[in-house]
């Protein structure tokens, strides 16, 4: 049995509806209304132990719905979810203790005193033995840097600090399963970067499972193997992040500098979309013109200073799946 | 097993409480100063009091001393309460703000993190100190002989009291499960009953007196226990048992609340802060 | 002035937004007058000092003094808020006058409570308490004016407290001692002319008592109409004198603004 086994969970919420104006606001004071709404609409799913997965989906989609439900947070309308044989809420306790979570936009750091009164309270809140609390202590100090601040107010730090120190807090009990909610957002690219690292030398040392939500498609791309898109509730992508660069990003785009300025460039199999000074961007689809023979062409006919092929970057083809630019039930066959 | 698990989770309760107090030291000037206001802001129901008493020295039968010691009782069972359940009082704040659903990832009881996490020590002090000088003028003027009995069921009404004030706080936070912002409700409730128990409840009509035993059981946080203190006239219009009663109330109301609690943090599971 | 009246009419919606608490303070209201009434019904039974008469004075005192006290709660922690968040230095910026928006927001929730509470408490109270009507219509237009004052009175009070957040972080202690101190002084609670006569010469001298107490008495027909001239005289020389403090220290609050760059 995979370590998370999620088979057609349901969650529908209750909304107070509001109206608009004055009258419409007396009118919501006295007479209350509500509708359904339908967050998430019969996903399943199997999560194997040491994965990687990225939840993506635009907002309102379903994501964080889905990950609440996996945390405990929230109870299923229907459908069944087991987390390593536990149902998360109903043990939410045992699987508290097993999973950890890191909420991009909330840390649980208290803000008035030095990270290290953190980690000290959550040795007793989870129970963790001395030796484990010290060597894990050792390594996040190594590796995520926390020893250059642990003794500062959280105020005081830096986004990127906050962060790590929150990643840190949420991996010091060693959890077999890491969830995590938007952890590089409004980060600098180096701070970025560096949580991406961390994430990977975690996975790759302890086996530990992790769970993406992230608008940042690079961190999908760098840290996780698969990819799982939700759009209006349900699941409509299920595989590798290769899988759908491969197959959906097929236009790529060569960017030529010239030697000289080239009022008019032609171009067989391409379509230019950018011009800047000398410089000419053209896009083709890989597979009906080949990048060899463009080059070629160009190299006969013109001086050439730089030339270079643009791999499609996932986020636009993300997008234009959202846009309904891709229908991936059309094209995808096997997903399950 | 059982008591090891107990002496567990009081170590987790003093882990919490020391960070509490670290961040009460960082802000010293600023928590002495929010002390104080409290402090006044209780002194304003004192005061009044007083101005009335100056003017017209008894209220049916009631004097100053006697009514200054029936107010006491708010003040120090408060003060104990709060002490404790300052959390569950800033529940709702909990909720609106999401913080609530990390409890929620913790392997600890709900109630446990709530009560644990937050130490307000001004809102502590502010009111015992009102409480002890109300005590310290009057419980050696209306009659009382403090031998070891009369000490002991002191200790065991305030204990209760504190106990009534967290059920009722407890029932209003649990509203915000389902409400969006319980701050009226609850003042409604709580403080609209303690304002009203500030003053004998043979002051009031029946209906009033009713609530306030079998409703909001605030009756049993002052009323009666100074009753079984300095016994007057009026309390012939009450049963006598009220007034050993208020521990009592105290256990039976917090075992309800806390199966009321169970039922709401089962509904926010299932709506979560869609509702906010 | 168009845009103050739009911004008073959100902080009108926004009251309405919440419907429990809307519900919560009317009750919370009435229970308050409640209990007051039944006080003062005890001491005149045992006393019998009150007279038949002055009780029933005594009850629209309170109910009126309730009632006002609701409608003239602010939001004390609006510009705390502002100044806290940073936001302050943004609404400077805009192109209107920051001290007439807040006012305009006030006034907006003053107006909700004005209308749904205000008005339905006291219909109430004229048949739960035996309120008593005002003194005659002259007083009645006298009162008015009087209340537009004292909630002026009390919106200067409270915008020197309020800016007080430009130097302090959090103002919650301020605010409570301001209200400790109007509560007792203002004779809200308890009418001045039971207290002791070192207190009323002390309120003499300060702004309290031209918050409730001056309209109260005029509408009860307690104060003769040659002093009615002059306690109203009163209360616009405190408006522009505590105005005139709140503009000192604005011009600094936001001189300390720019100085500190936000």
């Amino acid at each position: 049995m995979a370590l998370i086994e999620v088979d057609d969970l349901v969650k529908e919420y209750q909304l107070n509806v509001r109206h608009k104006g004055l009258l419409g606001s007396i009118r919501s004071l006295l007479i209350p209304e509500y509708t359904k709404k339908v967050a998430v609409d019969s996903i399943s799913f199997s999560i194997e132990k040491g994965e990687t997965v990225g939840f993506i989906g635009p907002n309102g989609a379903g994501k964080s719905t889905t990950v609440k439900m996996l945390t405990g947070i929230l109870t299923p309308t229907s459908g069944t979810i087991t987390v390593g044989g536990l149902s998360p809420y109903k043990d939410r306790k045992k699987n508290a203790s097993r999973i950890g979570v890191v909420f991009g936009q909330r840390t649980q750091l208290w803000w008035d005193l030095p990270v290290a009164d953190t980690f000290d309270l959550l040795k007793y809140i989870y129970k963790i033995p001395d030796n484990v609390f010290r060597e894990n202590m050792e390594l996040f100090s190594d590796i995520l840097g926390l020893q250059e601040f642990m003794k500062q107010p959280v105020r005081q730090l830096s986004l990127g600090q906050k962060m790590r120190a929150d990643i840190g807090a949420a991996l010091l009990h060693n959890p077999e399963i890491i969830f995590f909610d938007e952890p590089t957002i409004g980060l600098d690219v180096v701070a970025k970067e560096q949580i991406r690292e961390f994430v990977r030398t975690v996975n790759r040392e302890r086996g530990t499972t992790m769970l993406f939500t992230t608008h940042d498609m690079l961190d999908i791309e760098k840290t996780c193997k698969r990819m799982i898109i939700i759009d209006h509730g349900k699941k409509i992508y299920d595989g590798t992040v290769e899988e759908i660069k491969d197959k959906y990003g097929r236009s790529r785009v060569l960017r030529v500098e010239f030697s000289e300025y080239i009022a008019d460039v032609q171009l067989p199999g391409a379509e230019m979309i950018k011009e800047e000074g000398n410089k000419k961007w053209f896009e083709f689809q890989k597979d009906q013109t080949q990048v060899s023979r463009l080059i070629n062409t160009l190299s006969q006919k013109y001086g050439i200073v730089d030339i270079t092929v643009q791999e499609p970057e996932i986020e636009g083809v993300i997008r234009e799946i959202y846009q309904g630019g891709i229908d991936l039930n059309e094209t995808l066959s096997g997903v399950s | 097993m059982r008591n090891s698990g107990f002496l567990e989770s009081l170590n987790v309760f003093y882990q919490y409480s020391k960070l509490s107090l670290k961040v009460m030291l960082e802000f010293k000037l600023d928590r002495s100063m929010i002390t104080l206001a409290i402090f006044c802001r209780e002194m304003i129901a004192v005061v009044v009091m007083l101005l009335i008493l100056a003017r017209f020295l008894h209220i049916r039968g009631w004097d100053m001393n006697q009514l200054f010691f029936l107010y006491s009782f708010l003040f120090i069972s408060y003060s104990l309460f709060v002490f404790i359940f300052a959390g569950v009082r800033d529940f709702d704040q909990l909720v609106h703000s999401g913080e609530f659903d990390r409890y929620l990832i913790r392997p600890r009881g709900l109630l446990f993190q709530v009560v644990a996490s937050k130490i307000d020590l001004p809102a502590t002090l502010g009111h015992g100190v009102v409480g002890v000088i109300l005590f310290m003028n009057t419980a050696f003027s209306v009659g009382i002989t403090w031998n070891m009995q009369n000490i002991l069921f002191y200790i065991s009404v305030v204990v209760g009291g504190a106990v009534i004030q967290a059920s009722i706080f407890m029932l209003t936070a649990c509203m915000s499960f389902w409400a969006i912002r319980i701050e009226n409700i609850r003042n409604l409730i709580f403080f609209n009953a303690r304002r009203i128990a500030g003053y004998p409840i043979s002051f009031y009509p029946a209906f009033i007196q009713k609530m306030l035993i079998f409703i909001v059981p605030f009756s049993f946080v002052n009323y009666f226990p100074a009753q079984f203190f300095i016994r007057k006239e009026d309390m012939n219009l009450f049963w006598d048992g009220f007034m050993y009663m208020t521990p009592v109330v105290g256990v039976v109301m917090f075992v309800v609340v806390s199966l009321f609690w169970r039922f709401g943090v089962r509904s926010y599971s299932s709506s979560g802060n869609a509702l906010y | 002035m168009r845009l103050y009246l739009e911004l008073a009419k959100k902080s009108f919606q926004n009251n309405i937004v919440y419907r429990a608490d809307y519900f919560a303070s009317l009750i919370n209201a009435i229970v308050l007058i409640f209990v007051n009434i039944a006080i003062w019904k005890a001491i005149n039974e045992e006393e019998g000092a009150l007279g038949g008469l002055q009780l029933n004075i005594l009850i629209t005192y309170i109910v009126i003094s309730f009632l006002m006290q609701t409608v003239y709660q602010m939001d004390e922690y609006f510009i705390e808020g502002k100044v806290r968040t940073g936001l302050i230095s943004t609404d400077l910026l805009k192109p209107f006058y920051f001290r007439l928006f807040v006012f305009s927001y006030n006034v907006g929730s003053m107006v909700f409570k004005f209308i749904m509470q205000f008005i339905p408490a006291m219909l109430l109270s004229v048949f739960l308490f035996r309120l008593l009507p005002p003194f005659n219509t002259q007083m009645l237009l006298y009162f008015i004016l009087s209340a537009i004052l004292g909630y002026l009175v009390l919106y200067n009070i409270n915008f020197i407290v309020w800016i007080s957040s430009f130097w302090f972080y959090w103002t919650f202690s301020l605010v409570t001692i301001k209200d400790a101190a109007v509560m007792i002084l203002s004779g809200a609670l308890i009418p001045i002319w039971f207290m002791p006569t070192w207190l009323i010469d002390f309120i003499e001298l300060t702004p309290f008592n031209a918050i409730f107490y001056t309209p109260i008495l005029i509408y009860l027909g307690m104060m003769p109409e040659d002093e009615i001239f002059m306690s109203i005289v009163k209360q616009i020389l405190w408006i522009i004198a505590l105005f005139g403090i709140g503009h000192i220290l604005w011009k600094r609050a936001t001189k300390k603004l720019v100085v500190q760059g936000g």
